[in-house]
């Protein structure tokens, strides 16, 4: 009872009203721009020496108007957003005219989440019992370890990538050069459709990982150097409690917390895609077609990535908010 | 080793740090040659201003620092052979900190470290048996057992938090109690009511002090004997009336002079001239306080003051040589 009226009620107020500011700014935000979308397409038809009648060009506008959702007043069109939001329907690719935009967010989506949930989550706990043992430890190996991480951090990931794309896939070739299994191919779970999978994914995800362990052990390395020194760890000694459980109940879960809430926000932005991962990797994931989508002003796509972002991000916030009172007895029924 | 009466004895116990950078390294005497012997049953009061070395001391004698130099002897046994029967030391040795807000895991309830410690040492069989157990040391702190039972330190009070911390001390039976600076986080109502703590302690169940502290008039009232430290060296050493009411060394009497009388807000360390280096201080040549001493003479500066005896009053300065 007084989880839900102190906890529950007030984050899914925090939660809705936040999703409904970030959603209205997705909707408003290209409207304010100075660039007028259907102009500008016009502009590039022209540009590539399409000759339009100027009697037939008030008739192309306005289709194009409906196709951007542009059309009406302003208030009109935000209804229209709301309304066609609840129903997933973003319109139609403009660039990939007239596959809707969900269907193609749909397509890559998959390919996103299997590669960025698998390496962030795998990254963070590599990164967690790696830093932890080399905060709590100090010797010559984990100075060692110290020391490779802080030569590797850092080295820019685009050059990281381009690196291991280099070594892994052109000198020594044995993973594929780029691509996932092709956009828009039926998936069949067989074997040979994993083998394919796993052979594409391998080498951004390989990147993904070591970028996310080396960052994410630098900071649970610093935390559990400063909990390790803590007065409290000192009086568990001095009170003779087993040195196993300091480690475990005192050192690693206490720092245990900023690195949970890191893994939240983390979650949060996977659904916007890894863009520098997938461009190096040509690898069919969210931040590939979000490129192809600014590059090509397809302007219902982008909007429908970041509207998914959006719910992404703060439903992340909102898991984080309730999950993390079940680590931190300090905030429980706060 | 000679069979003492003391429980604890320290002898010329010195311990150096190297502090500073890469290249300018130097080394401090945090502790030097300092040497001292704590009874069954006494309150052994050990002051001195902030960076004198007095913590150093109870890390050393704790196990957490190794010394660099001297020998300490607990219940007529080298600590070197404690260290391989560390368990049953702890169990003799306990510890209590200056903070109460972070002696406790602030994650984990207030009662989770007592069972953990009544378990570990094989105190009682199972749960049942454990919370009288647990009960009865925090009745003799003015604790209960439901007051802390799955309650976060973030729920208690500086005060319950301190006696708790000093309960879960005793849960062990120990012989002798380190408390570095028990007092200084808590306000000065508490204050009384944990040295006396302390007192009550001693006449119950034996237990020995080696009370840590910069406030003097606490020093004054519990405890049999105290040593002075400046600078890593114990400039005066005896009876506590003896030392506190009658002292001889200059830096004793500034300490003495600026007890701030029943304004318990004022902290005496605001009126003792602040160390202007305190590094420079300690790679003083002669004696310490000499920089800071208004009776300060030439060999003051040159030589360094041995020890000598006066009145059962051991002091380290020139003017009793
Ligand atoms: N681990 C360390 N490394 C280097 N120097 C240290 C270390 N620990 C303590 N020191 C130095 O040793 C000196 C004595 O420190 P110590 O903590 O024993 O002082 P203290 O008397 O307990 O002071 P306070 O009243 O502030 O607690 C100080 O100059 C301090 O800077
Ligand atoms: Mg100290």
């Amino acid at each position: 009872m007084s989880f839900v009226k102190k906890c529950l009620v007030p984050r899914l107020i925090q939660y809705f009203l936040v999703t409904f500011l970030g959603l209205t700014t997705a909707f408003f935000l290209p409207r304010f721009l100075p660039l007028d979308p259907v102009e500008q397409r016009i502009a590039q038809y022209q540009a590539f020496g399409v000759y339009i009648p100027p009697e037939q060009l008030e008739e192309i506008m306005n289709t194009l108007r409906q196709l951007y959702g542009l059309q009406g007043t302003l208030w009109e069109q935000y209804g229209i957003f709301w309304r066609r939001l609840f129903m997933g329907d973003f319109g139609p690719s403009l660039a990939r005219y007239p596959t809707p935009v969900i269907q193609l967010i749909v397509q890559s989506i998959p390919w996103t989440i299997g590669l960025l949930l698998l390496t962030t989550l795998f990254a963070w706990v590599v990164a967690i019992l790696m830093g932890g043992v080399a905060g709590y430890f100090r010797n010559r190996w984990t100075e060692i370890l110290d020391g490779i991480v802080m030569v590797m951090r850092p080295i820019p990931y685009y050059i990281m990538a381009l690196l291991c794309l280099i070594v892994f896939a052109y000198i020594f070739p044995i993973f594929p050069l780029s691509g996932g299994v092709g956009i828009g191919r039926e998936v069949s779970f067989g074997f040979d459709t994993i083998v394919s999978i796993v052979k594409h994914g391998a080498l951004p995800a390989l990147t993904l990982l070591v970028v996310g362990i080396a960052w994410q052990f630098q900071s649970m390395k610093l935390i559990v150097q400063g909990v390790r020194s803590e007065s409290y760890v000192w009086y568990a000694r001095a009170g003779g409690v087993r040195e196993r459980k300091i480690i475990f109940h005192y050192v690693i879960r206490n720092a245990m917390l900023p690195m949970i809430t890191q893994l939240g926000l983390q979650l949060g932005t996977i659904f916007s895609g890894a863009l520098v991962t997938e461009m190096v990797f040509a690898y069919p994931g969210v931040g590939w077609i979000l490129y192809d989508a600014v590059m090509k002003g397809d302007y219902n796509l982008i909007m429908g990535i970041m509207c998914i972002s959006v719910v992404a991000v703060t439903t992340s916030i909102l898991f984080l908010d309730l999950v993390y009172p079940i680590f931190d007895p300090r905030v429980r029924y706060r | 080793m000679t069979a003492t009466e003391e429980l604890l004895q320290i002898e010329r116990v010195t311990k150096v740090f190297t502090v500073g950078s890469f290249f300018f390294k130097t080394r401090i005497n945090a502790v030097e040659n300092v040497s001292f012997g704590i009874k069954p049953a006494e309150i052994f009061t050990l002051a001195g201003e902030s960076g004198c070395g007095k913590s150093t001391i109870a890390k050393i004698i704790l196990g957490f620092e190794e010394k660099t130099a001297g020998e300490i002897v607990f219940e007529n046994e080298s600590i070197a052979h404690w260290r391989e029967k560390r368990q049953l030391f702890i169990q003799k040795v306990q510890a209590v900190f200056q903070n109460p807000f972070e002696s406790f895991n602030p994650l984990c309830a207030v009662d989770d470290i007592f069972f953990e410690t009544v378990y570990n040492f094989h105190l009682v069989q199972n749960e049942k048996e454990a919370i009288p157990f647990i009960d009865e040391r925090l009745k003799a702190v003015g604790l209960s057992f439901s007051e802390i039972h799955s309650r976060y330190p973030s729920e208690l009070s500086g005060g319950q938090l301190q006696r708790a911390s000093i309960a879960r001390a005793l849960l062990t039976n120990p012989s002798l109690l380190v408390a570095d600076e028990p007092v200084s986080m808590v306000d000065a109502s508490l204050r009384m009511s944990i040295v006396n703590l302390f007192a009550r302690l001693r006449e119950e169940m034996n237990l020995s002090v080696l009370y840590i502290t910069h406030d003097l008039a606490t020093a004054y009232y519990v405890s049999d004997r105290i040593a002075v430290m400046f600078r890593g060296n114990i400039v005066e050493m005896g009876p506590v009336e003896e030392v506190l009411l009658n002292p001889r060394h200059p830096y004793t009497q500034l300490l003495r002079d600026s007890i701030p009388e029943a304004n318990p807000h004022r902290k005496w360390k605001g009126s003792v001239r602040v160390a202007n280096v305190e590094e420079e201080e300690y790679l003083q040549k002669g004696c310490k306080f000499a920089g800071r001493c208004s009776l300060a003479e030439e060999r003051c500066r040159v030589d360094f003051p041995q020890e000598t005896l006066v009145d059962g009053v051991l002091v380290r300065c020139h003017r009793y040589n």
